[in-house]
Order: C-alpha cells, then structure tokens, then sequence
C-alpha cells in the first residue's frame, strides 16, 4: 500500500512539475509565479521517496500516520501559494489605481493643451 | 461672497461623483454662488449617466477616471491635481447636495488661520435638526468613539467628507489616502502623521437627487472594514507629514 502510495504521488507531483515548466517556457507563466509552484511539486517528490525521514517528522509534530502528514504539508504550501497571490493581486490592485488616476490626470492635461492650441492664432 | 483668501493664494474645490447628474448642476452652481474664487474639479469615478457632462457645462474642471475607482481613489485624484497645479487649499464637497457650500468659509476659517491642517464640518457638535436613521447614528457613535480614543481627542463625525485642508495636507493626501470609505480611516491616519484635524458645526441636507450608495450589508461591511483599516493603521509605521 504504501508504495504504492509514494508511486502516486511521484506521478502526481512529477504531472505538476511538468505542466508548470511548460506554462513558464510557452511565456504563459512568469518565472517569479512558478517559483513556489516547482517548490511544491519539488518538495512532493523529495519527501515522497524519503519514507524514513518522513516517518520521523510526521512522528515528531504529532502525526501518527504519516501519510497523513503529506496532505497536511500539500495544504499549508497551497495556503502559501494563495497567500502569495493574494499580495500579488493587491499590488496589481494598486499599480492600476495609480496607473488610472494618472490616465485621468493626463487626459485632462491633455483636453487643456489642444484648447490652447486652438485658440493661439497661427504665424502665418 | 468676498474673497476670504489671503492674497495670490488658490483654493481648489474637489467634487468626488459616481453618476451624479440630477444633483451635480445645482452643487456646482451653488459653489460658483457661494465661492466665486475657487477653481471647481470634478472627478467624475467611472459614471454611466451625463456627469462629466454636466459639470462641465457648469463651469467645473473635469477629471473622468477611465472606471469606477472608489471614493477614496477619486478623492485622492483631487489631491494629486492640486499638488501638481500648486492649490494651497482644497475642500472636499460630496456631489449629492448634502453639504453647504456657503459653509465653504466655515471650514476654512480654521485652515486659513492656521489652527489646523484639516478641518472637517461635522453634523453632531451641535444639534441643528440634522436626521439620521437610528441604526446609522449608533454606528457613527461607535466609530467616533473608538476613534475618539485612538486620537486622544474629540471627533464627533468621522464619516463627514465635508473637508478643508491646506498644503501640507493635501501633499500629505496625494501620497497616502484610503482606498473605500476613505474618512474615518484617515481621521485616524491624520493624526498619526502629526497632522492637525480640527471639527468644526455644520448643516448637512438631505440629497438633492440620484442613489445613496448606502444599503444594510454595505453598512455592516463599512463597520467591519473601517474598524479592520483603523486597527491595522495603528500597528503601521506611519510617515510623517
């Protein structure tokens, strides 16, 4: 059972490691997103195929099945993930509220300048 | 109306609007009325109805965001506008009729004689018949007393956008401004910043025309989020002024 556990999850993880390296090379993921992404799938991997350091952890921050302790790990690096995106949204958040207040600001700057030059009679 | 402002000295209207074309005409009129020597903007936040349009035709410079910003934002606009073309003071007038701009002066008054960085009117310090839904008071009493304390002083309507501000205020106001219902968080900002607020008696009116934007769960959520945004303003490290 549990190999055939650490097979799955080699798969899965290695499945994850393959669609992000291919969003990143088709330029459809930028590499400072992917990074936490690899990390995770990276991290499956490891801790997949290192049963007996992982027994160890699990059993030392109270997990008595370790597996178990996988999950518990694949969810606190998905809230790390989310989190991450989170600040990620709200700088964006703020780069277009400025970004948008200048579009006005120039607009309005741009309104005055062409009704001056329609009212300063040419040289000619 | 005499000119109360000291010599070579520019006052800026700011008029944050989200489609305020029944009212907006009237607001305008009433300001050139009451202040002729003020510039009026209107910072028009993404509206669907005519009113750019209409303040326009009214007299008023106009800023159109290119979509709904929020209130905060739009004011914000303002701000950066007048510290760009050098205003060494502004006021803030909602867009709906409810403040008087024959209180322009009144605000002011503490601005120009430099008692205070930002005066804002406050409908509570004296009881002039203005009505508020009882639900509504309650809320206002709360955050004007939790806010009371956190400033270590008196403000008895933090949610009024009836406001004066001189120069270091505005420059203050154009880097650091709330994004949604900016007021009673940047009472608390103010404050932090060692700028210097000061409330002054107003009469506030009903809306001319057009929507509140005010519904029960925006309600709840303005209470959560304002107390959430003072709360967390208290463990920033805030940049003076």
């Amino acid at each position: 059972m549990a190999d055939r556990l650490t097979l799955t999850i080699i798969i899965g993880a290695l499945g994850l490691l393959f669609i992000v390296v291919e969003l990143v090379r088709q330029r459809r993921l930028e590499e400072q997103y992917s990074l936490l992404w690899l990390g995770t799938a990276l991290g499956l991997v490891v801790l997949s195929v290192s049963r007996e350091m992982w027994d160890r952890l699990a059993l030392s921050i109270g997990i008595s099945y370790p597996p178990t302790a996988l999950f518990v790990a694949g969810f606190v690096a998905m809230m790390m993930i989310l989190l991450h995106f989170s600040t990620v949204v709200s700088r964006l958040a703020r780069q277009n509220r400025e970004a948008a207040q200048q579009i006005g600001l120039l607009q309005w700057k741009l309104q005055e300048l062409e009704k001056r030059i329609e009212e300063t009679p040419t040289h000619e | 109306m005499n000119n109360i402002l000291p010599a070579n000295k520019r006052l800026l209207v700011i008029i944050p609007a989200l489609n305020e074309e029944a009212s907006l005409a009237r607001v305008i009129a009433n300001i050139k009325a009451a202040a002729p020597w003020a510039d009026v903007l209107v910072i028009d936040d993404g509206s669907l109805d005519a009113t750019a349009r209409v303040a326009e035709a009214a007299g008023a410079r106009v800023v159109t965001l290119p979509y709904n910003l929020g209130i905060g934002a739009a004011v914000q606009t303002g701000f950066l506008f007048a510290r760009d073309h050098d205003y060494d003071f502004t006021v803030q007038v909602d867009g709906d009729g409810q403040h008087d701009p024959r209180e322009i002066d009144v605000i002011l008054k503490p601005i120009l004689a430099g008692e205070a960085d930002v005066a804002a009117g406050s409908r509570y310090i004296e009881d002039r018949g203005y009505i508020t839904p009882w639900l509504r008071r309650v809320g206002i009493v709360v955050l004007a007393a939790l806010i009371s304390l956190l400033v270590r002083r008196r403000v008895t309507d933090p949610t009024s956008g009836f406001r004066a501000s001189n120069r270091r205020a505005i420059e203050y106001c154009a880097r650091h401004y709330p994004s949604d219902y900016p007021e009673p968080e940047s009472v608390v900002e103010f404050a932090r910043a060692g700028l210097r607020l000061r409330e002054v008696p107003v009469t506030m009116n009903p809306r001319y025309g057009g929507q509140s934007s005010i519904t029960p769960f925006r309600s709840f959520y303005y209470m959560v989020k304002v107390t959430l945004a003072i709360i967390i303003d208290l463990l920033r490290h805030t940049s003076k002024a």
